[in-house]
């Protein structure tokens, strides 16, 4: 008999599932599901999405916090022909209905807990021809709920090919509104390939999963897993914002291999978290999304002796595309860490604002060359000009790069170190969010006059948003409602920490707004308590 | 301030100043931290609120999703310590 070929995502738990069924594949909470009911289960779903219309190429929605119905959720959609987009439950149903609208999404697989949220976007306007996940719901969207979906037979093979959508992810965009991510099988199962090689992913791992579905930092979970047939314990919401419980499900899970954020770590290092745990399961860990304070990484690596620790670099476009081990705990007033050198089946190139190369040693902007590239940014030409570089290499066929936005240096070994971004993306806890986003949405407000949105760093090593506008005269707005208004149409993780409403802003010599002397005003207005 | 009524307390704490919206409603069952109405450095906040106000000590180890996942649970919690009852 030949060997199946594996060109397609969902075809690694299909392999995992012939391989060995009973093998654990998802846990979260209560929940857990074996690689045989993850295939039957997500085909049975398939079955219903192709009944309910879908096609090869279109967009599903998924909206739902973390469950094994997740993942069920996701690989039905592959399994379907189609592609995957997370709806975060966290972002306010505005945001929602806007990437619902932008990406063409008729059909969303959600959850009870998720209904007033439906509801709200029906109210909206929002048009969907199928809600899948949902009992009883008074909704007038056409609703199928688990139980319904029962088990079905084989799904009928649709012409997909390693090209095809399979994934779209949304990030914040500096026009006011998110732009989509569109991800390929051939990039994904790239990303699976890399990660299962480099971090040795197999049968006998346990891997977390920290990040939700919208964070790109999922894929690494999910991909590798499959690829490496491991079991992926999903780390509950609950269970990501307090470092005990986290410890606490860390040991008892034993995860081998944990991908997180800085901010999960400094938080692990709290004195007290990991004392009289067992984590002798805990082989390495990874972080990535931001850079890492160096003292609590200090502490964390001094407590956990026998695990490897690893940077861990790569743009939602791109997946991951380098990484540093970290070789000890690092000083903890040294230079910040490098993130390293590329992954085998990886280029990366330090390019100047004409795109040539630069000398080594000096800093430019990072591209990068890899199977694990996006296809592009959906339905966004405008965008996708800018985010590529060509090297002509054969006649009118040059190799694609994508240029990262991030500015780096190379060493003398070849290791890649981070200077910033060339333009105003930052990160907040491990989130991208485009400061031009934040100050266009607030800038749509009725009252603001002008907005200036900057970032300010912390004393811990981490990054807030802070703002100040602006307002027309004799304005009710204050700085609690426009706030609100920020609520309402940006993530939580995108909102100012502080916003001060000023009478006028500084400006620059050639009349621009002149945010570094706001911030240092309102910083020094906020230190002195009057935060508002 | 150690004879306010927790639940009372920790609703006004958590609309006021975490959400900085007076007018949010909040339920005393409502799960909190998996809604995402608390992230991780509001639970930081919340228990320095706790021991504040009651004057009690909120060791790293008590701060678990069994003890803060809603209103009434961190009520609980508050209870049990305000009496000095241990809970691991």
């Amino acid at each position: 008999m030949s060997k199946k070929m594996v060109y397609l995502l969902q075809q690694l738990v299909e392999d995992a599932a012939d391989h060995n069924p009973d093998q654990l594949a998802l846990v979260c909470r209560d929940s857990r599901l074996t690689y045989g009911q993850l295939e039957q289960r997500s085909n049975a779903l398939a079955h219903v999405l192709i009944e309910r219309g879908v096609e090869r190429g279109d967009r599903v929605g998924v909206f739902a916090n973390k469950s094994v119905d997740t993942g069920v959720a996701m690989y039905g959609i592959m399994a379907a022909g189609a592609a995957y987009v997370p709806l975060d439950p966290n972002s306010p149903p505005s945001r929602l209905a806007y990437v619902i609208q932008d990406c063409g999404i008729r059909h969303v697989i959600a959850e009870d807990r998720q209904l007033p949220a439906v509801a709200a976007l029906e109210r909206l306007g929002v048009r969907l021809d199928t809600v899948i996940g949902l009992t009883d719901a008074d909704v007038a969207y056409p609703v199928i709920g688990w139980t319904e979906i029962g088990s079905r037979g084989e799904i009928p093979r649709r012409r997909v090919v390693e090209q095809d959508l399979c994934y779209v992810l949304y990030t914040s965009g500096s026009t006011g509104v998110p732009k989509g991510i569109m991800h390929t099988h051939r990039s994904a199962l790239s990303w699976a390939n890399v990660t299962a090689s480099e971090y040795s992913i197999g049968d006998d791992d346990v891997l977390s999963n920290y990040a939700p579905i919208h964070f790109d930092l999922s894929t690494l979970d999910f991909f590798g897993g499959a690829k490496g047939r491991a079991t992926v314990v999903m780390i509950p919401e609950e269970h990501m914002k307090l470092s005990a419980s986290l410890a606490s499900l860390l040991e008892q899970t034993q995860i081998t291999l944990f991908y997180t954020v800085p901010l999960a770590l400094v938080q692990l290092s709290t004195p007290g978290v990991l004392d009289g745990r067992d984590f002798s399961s805990l082989k390495r860990i990874l972080f990535g999304g931001e850079p890492m304070p160096l003292k609590h990484l200090h502490s964390l690596m001094r407590k956990l002796p026998e695990t490897r620790f690893f940077n861990v670099y790569g743009p939602t476009e791109v997946n991951g595309v380098t990484h540093y081990e970290v070789p000890g705990p690092p000083p903890v007033d040294g230079d910040a860490l490098p993130i390293g050198m590329p992954y085998d089946n990886v280029e990366a190139l330090v390019v100047d604002e004409e795109g040539r190369p630069v000398p080594q040693g000096m800093v430019g902007e990072l591209a990068i060359r890899s199977a694990t590239l996006m296809r592009g940014y959906w339905g966004r030409p405008d965008l996708n000009e800018g985010a590529f570089y060509f090297r002509d290499r054969f006649d009118e066929l040059p190799e694609v790069f994508h240029r990262t936005g991030d500015l780096v240096h190379q060493d003398r070994d070849g290791v890649l170190h981070f200077h910033g971004r060339k333009d105003r993306q930052i990160k907040s806890r491990g989130y991208r969010v485009e400061l031009d986003e934040v100050e266009a949405v607030l800038n749509t407000h009725t009252d603001v006059v002008e907005a200036a949105v900057y970032s300010v760093p912390t004393q811990d090593g981490t990054t807030e948003i802070h703002a100040a506008a602006t307002l027309n005269r004799a304005s009710p707005a204050t700085a609690s409602s426009l706030r609100s208004f920020l609520v309402e149409t940006l993530p939580g993780y995108a909102v100012p920490t502080t916003l001060t409403v000023l009478e006028d802003f500084p400006r620059t010599t050639t009349g621009k707004i002149d945010r570094r002397r706001i911030a240092e005003a309102t910083t020094a207005f906020s230190t002195s308590g009057e935060r508002s | 301030m150690s004879e306010r009524d927790p639940r009372q307390a920790l609703r006004e704490f958590i609309s006021h100043e975490l959400l900085m919206d007076e007018t949010v409603a909040l339920n005393d069952e409502q799960e909190l931290l998996l809604d995402g109405t608390i992230d991780s450095l509001g639970a930081t906040r919340l228990v320095g609120y706790i021991e504040r106000t009651w004057d009690i000590e909120v060791p790293p180890q008590h701060v678990t999703v069994e003890n803060f996942r809603t209103i009434a649970t961190m009520a609980g919690y508050v209870e049990e310590r305000m009496v000095g009852g241990p809970r691991p």
